[in-house]
C-alpha cells in the first residue's frame, strides 16, 4: 500500500519533526500509532496523506511517488485517501449532510457537486454513514449545533462515506467517552476490513490501540521506537515509550475488552486515566 | 431504512420561486436586455468613443481647466463637510438622549423634550433620505449654476448623516459620566465635553474623516446638475463625445479617489496612534499641525469657491427662496400622476436590485483572483481593476453605459453593477482572505477539485458576510438608482429631472416624496432580509 524509506521532515523553521522513518505497509493492514505528544504522529500521517512533502528520503504511495505526479494525477491519488482529523475541519454553518457528502467531491463530476448544494444527492448514504456512529437523526442539523464529540464523529462519517482505500485517522476519538471511543474505532476497523482497505490510526489511548489493532508502531521524538505485532508489545516497551509522561500509561478504559454500553455521555470509569 | 427528504427543500424551493417571481418582473421593468450591448450600432458608437480615449487629451489649456475643476471639487467637498459639521453638531446634541436634562427626574418639560427629539429625528431622516444630487438639483434653481448649490447640498445631506451617526456614537458609550455632570447642575455643553467626548472623540473624528472621503466622491458628480467641479467638465466632454478629454477626466477621478482613500487612511491611522497614549484629546504638536492644515484648507476652500452666501441673506433673496419652496406644495396626488410615479419607483427598485445582484456576482468572481488565489500578478491586476471600477462614480458609468446600451433603465443597471462590483469585490476579497482555510485544505487533500473545495469549504463560512455586504450596498444603491435618471438612465430621477426642467414643481415634489418613501422602505426591507438570511444554512 505504501512504503517509507529513510523519510525525514524538517519544517521551514528548522525543527526536525521526523527522522529516517522506514515503514512498509501492505494493503488491508490495520495499524495503530502510539507515542507521547509531539512524537510526530500527526506529521507522519500528513506525510502519508500526501499533504506534506518529505524533505528527505523516499515515499512510495500506491506504487508511485506522489510528488512526481502531475496535479491531476495527484488529485486522483488523493481521492483514494481518507483522513479523519482530530478537530474536523468543517465550516460551522454547513449542514451535517453536506459536510459528509463532501467526502466524495474527489470522485464526483463537477455538476454533481453543484447539484448537491441545492439538494443533497445522497441523503441515504450520508445517513447510513452517520447511523453507524449513532448519529443518524442529526443528518440535517448544522455543524455548529453539535458538541465536540458529535462533530468528531461527523468527520469520521465523512471518511466512511468517502470509502477510501487508505484511511488515515489522526486521534479520531479524542473527544469521545471511553465506551463510544471503543465503539467508534471498531466501526472504523470493520469498515476497513469489509472493504479490504488499509487503516492507520494514531491513538492517544494505548489500551484502545492494543485491543483493536494487530500491529502497533511506537513513535518517540520523530523516530519509530518499535514496530511490532500487538502480541510482542509489552508493558516495559510502553513504559519506555512514555517515560517522560510519568508513572502511568494514557488509557481510556481499564478493561477495553469488555463490551461497553453504547451512547453518549458515559463517564470515564473509575481507575482510568482520563486525558 | 427509507431515507428522509431534506426538510430544508420546501423552504429553498419557496425562496427560489419567490426570487423568480420578484426578479422576473423587475427584469422586464428594468429592460434587462444584455444582448443590446452587442448590437452592431451600439458597438460602433461605443467603439468609436473608446478608440478616441487614446491618446488622452494633455493639451496645456485642457489640463489647466482640469486642474481648476479638480481643485474646485476638493474645495466643494471640504466646504460641504464643514457646513455639514456646523449643522450636525447642534442637531446631534439635541437628539442625543444622554444629554437630555429634562429626562433627569423626570423634570419639567420631559414630554416636550421627547417630542422635540422625535421631530428632529424626522428632519434628519428627510435630510439624509434624499440623495445629495437631488438637493443640488433643487438648489441650482435657486442659486444658479455654480459650486454654491453643491456645497449646500453636501452640507444638508451629510449634516443629516453626521448628526445621526454622532448621536449613535455618543449613545453607544457609557452615559453615566454625562448624567453625573448633568445631575450636578452642569449644562449640555459641559456634559458633552467632560462626560461624552473623552470616550467618543476618536471615533467621531474618524467617522468625519471617512465622510470627507465620501464627500470627495460625491462632489465629483455634482457638476452633472450644474453644481461645479469635475462633473461639469465630464458632462461637457461626454456630450461632445470627446474621448480624449473623457479619458483624462476618468484618470483624474482615479487619482483623486485613490488619493482621498490614502489621505483618509493616514489620518485615521494617526488618530489610532493618538488614542494609544491615554487621553483621547491628547493635544500635541502633531495635533496643532493637523488643526492648522485643516483651518487653512477650510479658508482656502471657501476663498476659492467665492460662494457669496451673504447675498442670500437679503430680504429679496429670502422672499424668492420662500416662494420657490412654497411652489412645491401641495403635492400633485392626481391618480394618473401617481401611477406614473409608481411606475418610476418600480423602475428605480428594478435598477437598484438588478444592479446590486449583478455586482454581487461579478464582485465574487473578481474577489477570487483579488484575494491571491491565482498568484501575485493576478492579485495586483484585479485589485487595480477593482479600484478603477469603484473610482468612477455611478453617474459617470451611467453616461458611458447610455452610449453602449442606449438611454433607459438598462444603462442604469449596468452603471450600478460596474461601480458596485468594484466596491463589493474589494470587500469580498477581504472576507475570503480572512476565512479559515482548513476546511478547504482538507477537501483538497481528499482529492476534491479546487472549485468544489471552494464551494463546500470556504463559501459556507463567508456567505453570511457576503450577503450582508450586498444588502448594505443595496440600501445605498436605491438612493443612487433614484438619481441615475438625471443622465437618462430611467427611474424616478428621469421624472424629477424632466418635471423640474418644465417648472412643474407640484409634480416634482411628489417624485421627491416617493424617493424618500422608497429609501425608507428599502432600509426596512434590507434589515429584514439580513435578519432572515442570517439564519440560512449552507
Amino acid at each position: 500500500m505504501f512504503r517509507l524509506h529513510d523519510v525525514s521532515l524538517r519544517h521551514a523553521n528548522g525543527f526536525v519533526a521526523l527522522r529516517e522513518i522506514c515503514l512498509a505497509v501492505t494493503a488491508g493492514e490495520h495499524i495503530a500509532i502510539v507515542g507521547p505528544s509531539g512524537a510526530g504522529k500527526t506529521t507522519l500521517l500528513r506525510l502519508i496523506a500526501a499533504s506534506l512533502r518529505p524533505t528527505g528520503g523516499h515515499l512510495d504511495l500506491f506504487g508511485t511517488d506522489p510528488w512526481a505526479l502531475s496535479a491531476a494525477e495527484l488529485r486522483r491519488l488523493r481521492a483514494c485517501i481518507g483522513v479523519a482529523h482530530q478537530a474536523p475541519p468543517l465550516p460551522p454553518r454547513q449542514r451535517v449532510v453536506t459536510a459528509i457528502l463532501a467526502g466524495r467531491l474527489g470522485q464526483w463530476p463537477w455538476w454533481k457537486a453543484l447539484v448537491s448544494l441545492a439538494y443533497p444527492v445522497d441523503i441515504a448514504g450520508a445517513r447510513a454513514a452517520l447511523a453507524r456512529l449513532d448519529l443518524g437523526e442529526r443528518v440535517f442539523d448544522r455543524c455548529d449545533r453539535l458538541s465536540g464529540g458529535q462533530l468528531q464523529r461527523v468527520g469520521i462519517a465523512r471518511v466512511l462515506y468517502q470509502q477510501a482505500q487508505l484511511v488515515l485517522a489522526d486521534e479520531p476519538v479524542s473527544a469521545l467517552d471511553p465506551a463510544l471511543a471503543l465503539q467508534t474505532v471498531r466501526v472504523l476497523n470493520s469498515d476497513a476490513r469489509v472493504r479490504g482497505a488499509t487503516l492507520v490510526a494514531s491513538l492517544h489511548a494505548v489500551d484502545l490501540a492494543l485491543s483493536c489493532f494487530p500491529r502497533i508502531i511506537g513513535m518517540r521524538a520523530g523516530r519509530v521506537a518499535f514496530d511490532l505485532p500487538v502480541a510482542e508489545v509489552d508493558e516495559a516497551l510502553l513504559r519506555e515509550l512514555y517515560a517522560a509522561e510519568g508513572a502511568f500509561l494514557p488509557a481510556f478504559a481499564s478493561d477495553p475488552a469488555s463490551d461497553p454500553p453504547p451512547g453518549d455521555g458515559g463517564a470515564p470509569r473509575r481507575g482510568t486515566c482520563w486525558r | 431504512m427509507r431515507s428522509p427528504r431534506d426538510p430544508a427543500a420546501p423552504v429553498r424551493a419557496a425562496g427560489l420561486l419567490l426570487a423568480i417571481v420578484v426578479l422576473w418582473p423587475l427584469a422586464v421593468i428594468g429592460e434587462f436586455h444584455p444582448w443590446v450591448l452587442f448590437e452592431a450600432q451600439n458597438l460602433k458608437v461605443m467603439g468609436g468613443f473608446l478608440s478616441a480615449f487614446l491618446p488622452p487629451d494633455t493639451s496645456g489649456e485642457f489640463l489647466a481647466h482640469l486642474g481648476r475643476a479638480t481643485l474646485e471639487t476638493l474645495a466643494i467637498a471640504t466646504a460641504g463637510i464643514a457646513l455639514a459639521f456646523v449643522i450636525a453638531v447642534p442637531l446631534a446634541m439635541a437628539t442625543t438622549r444622554a444629554l437630555s436634562i429634562s429626562r433627569i427626574g423626570p423634570g419639567a418639560g420631559q414630554r416636550r423634550g421627547e417630542y422635540l427629539r422625535a421631530a428632529l429625528r424626522m428632519l434628519l431622516v428627510v435630510l439624509r433620505g434624499l440623495p445629495e444630487l437631488v438637493w443640488a438639483l433643487l438648489f441650482v434653481r435657486v442659486f444658479g449654476l455654480g459650486p454654491a448649490a453643491g456645497v449646500l447640498a453636501l452640507g444638508l445631506t451629510y449634516g443629516g448623516m453626521l448628526a445621526k451617526v454622532y448621536g449613535e456614537i455618543l449613545e453607544s458609550g457609557d452615559e453615566r459620566p454625562a448624567r453625573a455632570l448633568l445631575e450636578a447642575g452642569g449644562g449640555r455643553v459641559q456634559a458633552l465635553c467632560y462626560g461624552l467626548l473623552p470616550g467618543a472623540s476618536q471615533e467621531l473624528t474618524s467617522y468625519t474623516v471617512y465622510r470627507w472621503e465620501c464627500a470627495v466622491r460625491a462632489s465629483v458628480v455634482m457638476g452633472f446638475v450644474g453644481a461645479g467641479g469635475l462633473g461639469q467638465l465630464m458632462d461637457q466632454s461626454m456630450r461632445m463625445l470627446n474621448g480624449g478629454e473623457a479619458a483624462s477626466i476618468l484618470f483624474t477621478f482615479l487619482l483623486l479617489v485613490l488619493a482621498a482613500d490614502a489621505l483618509s487612511a493616514v489620518l485615521r491611522r494617526q488618530l489610532g496612534d493618538a488614542g494609544g497614549y491615554g487621553g483621547a484629546l491628547a493635544f500635541g504638536p502633531r495635533t496643532l499641525v493637523w488643526l492648522a492644515l485643516l483651518g487653512s484648507a477650510l479658508v482656502a476652500s471657501y476663498g476659492w469657491l467665492d460662494l457669496g452666501f451673504s447675498a442670500l441673506l437679503t430680504r429679496d433673496a429670502m422672499a424668492s427662496m420662500a416662494s420657490y419652496f412654497m411652489s412645491f406644495f401641495p403635492l400633485d396626488l392626481s391618480a394618473p400622476w401617481l401611477a406614473k410615479v409608481a411606475r418610476g419607483s418600480l423602475e428605480t427598485v428594478a435598477i437598484s436590485a438588478l444592479g446590486t445582484l449583478l455586482a454581487a456576482a461579478c464582485g465574487l468572481l473578481l474577489a477570487l483572483p483579488a484575494c491571491g488565489r491565482y498568484g501575485q500578478a493576478a492579485e495586483q491586476a484585479t485589485r487595480f481593476l477593482l479600484n478603477a471600477l469603484r473610482s468612477v462614480p455611478e453617474l459617470v458609468w451611467a453616461t458611458l453605459m447610455a452610449l453602449a446600451a442606449g438611454l433607459g433603465p438598462f444603462a442604469g443597471i449596468l452603471a450600478l453593477a460596474l461601480h458596485t462590483s468594484g466596491v463589493l469585490g474589494r470587500l469580498f476579497a477581504e472576507a475570503l482572505q480572512n476565512a479559515p482555510s482548513r476546511p478547504r485544505d482538507a477537501l483538497l487533500e481528499a482529492g476534491s477539485p479546487a472549485a468544489a473545495a471552494f464551494l463546500y469549504g470556504t463559501l459556507p463560512q463567508v456567505s453570511p458576510q457576503l450577503i450582508a455586504y450586498s444588502l448594505y450596498r443595496w440600501e445605498m444603491n436605491i438612493r443612487m438608482a433614484a438619481i441615475l435618471g438625471f443622465v437618462g438612465a430611467g427611474g424616478l430621477g428621469q421624472l424629477l429631472y424632466v418635471e423640474l426642467s418644465l417648472f412643474h414643481h407640484a409634480q416634482a415634489s411628489t417624485v421627491i416624496a416617493a424617493m424618500l418613501l422608497l429609501s425608507i422602505a428599502v432600509d426596512a426591507a434590507s434589515a429584514w432580509l439580513r435578519r432572515r438570511l442570517g439564519s440560512v444554512t449552507a
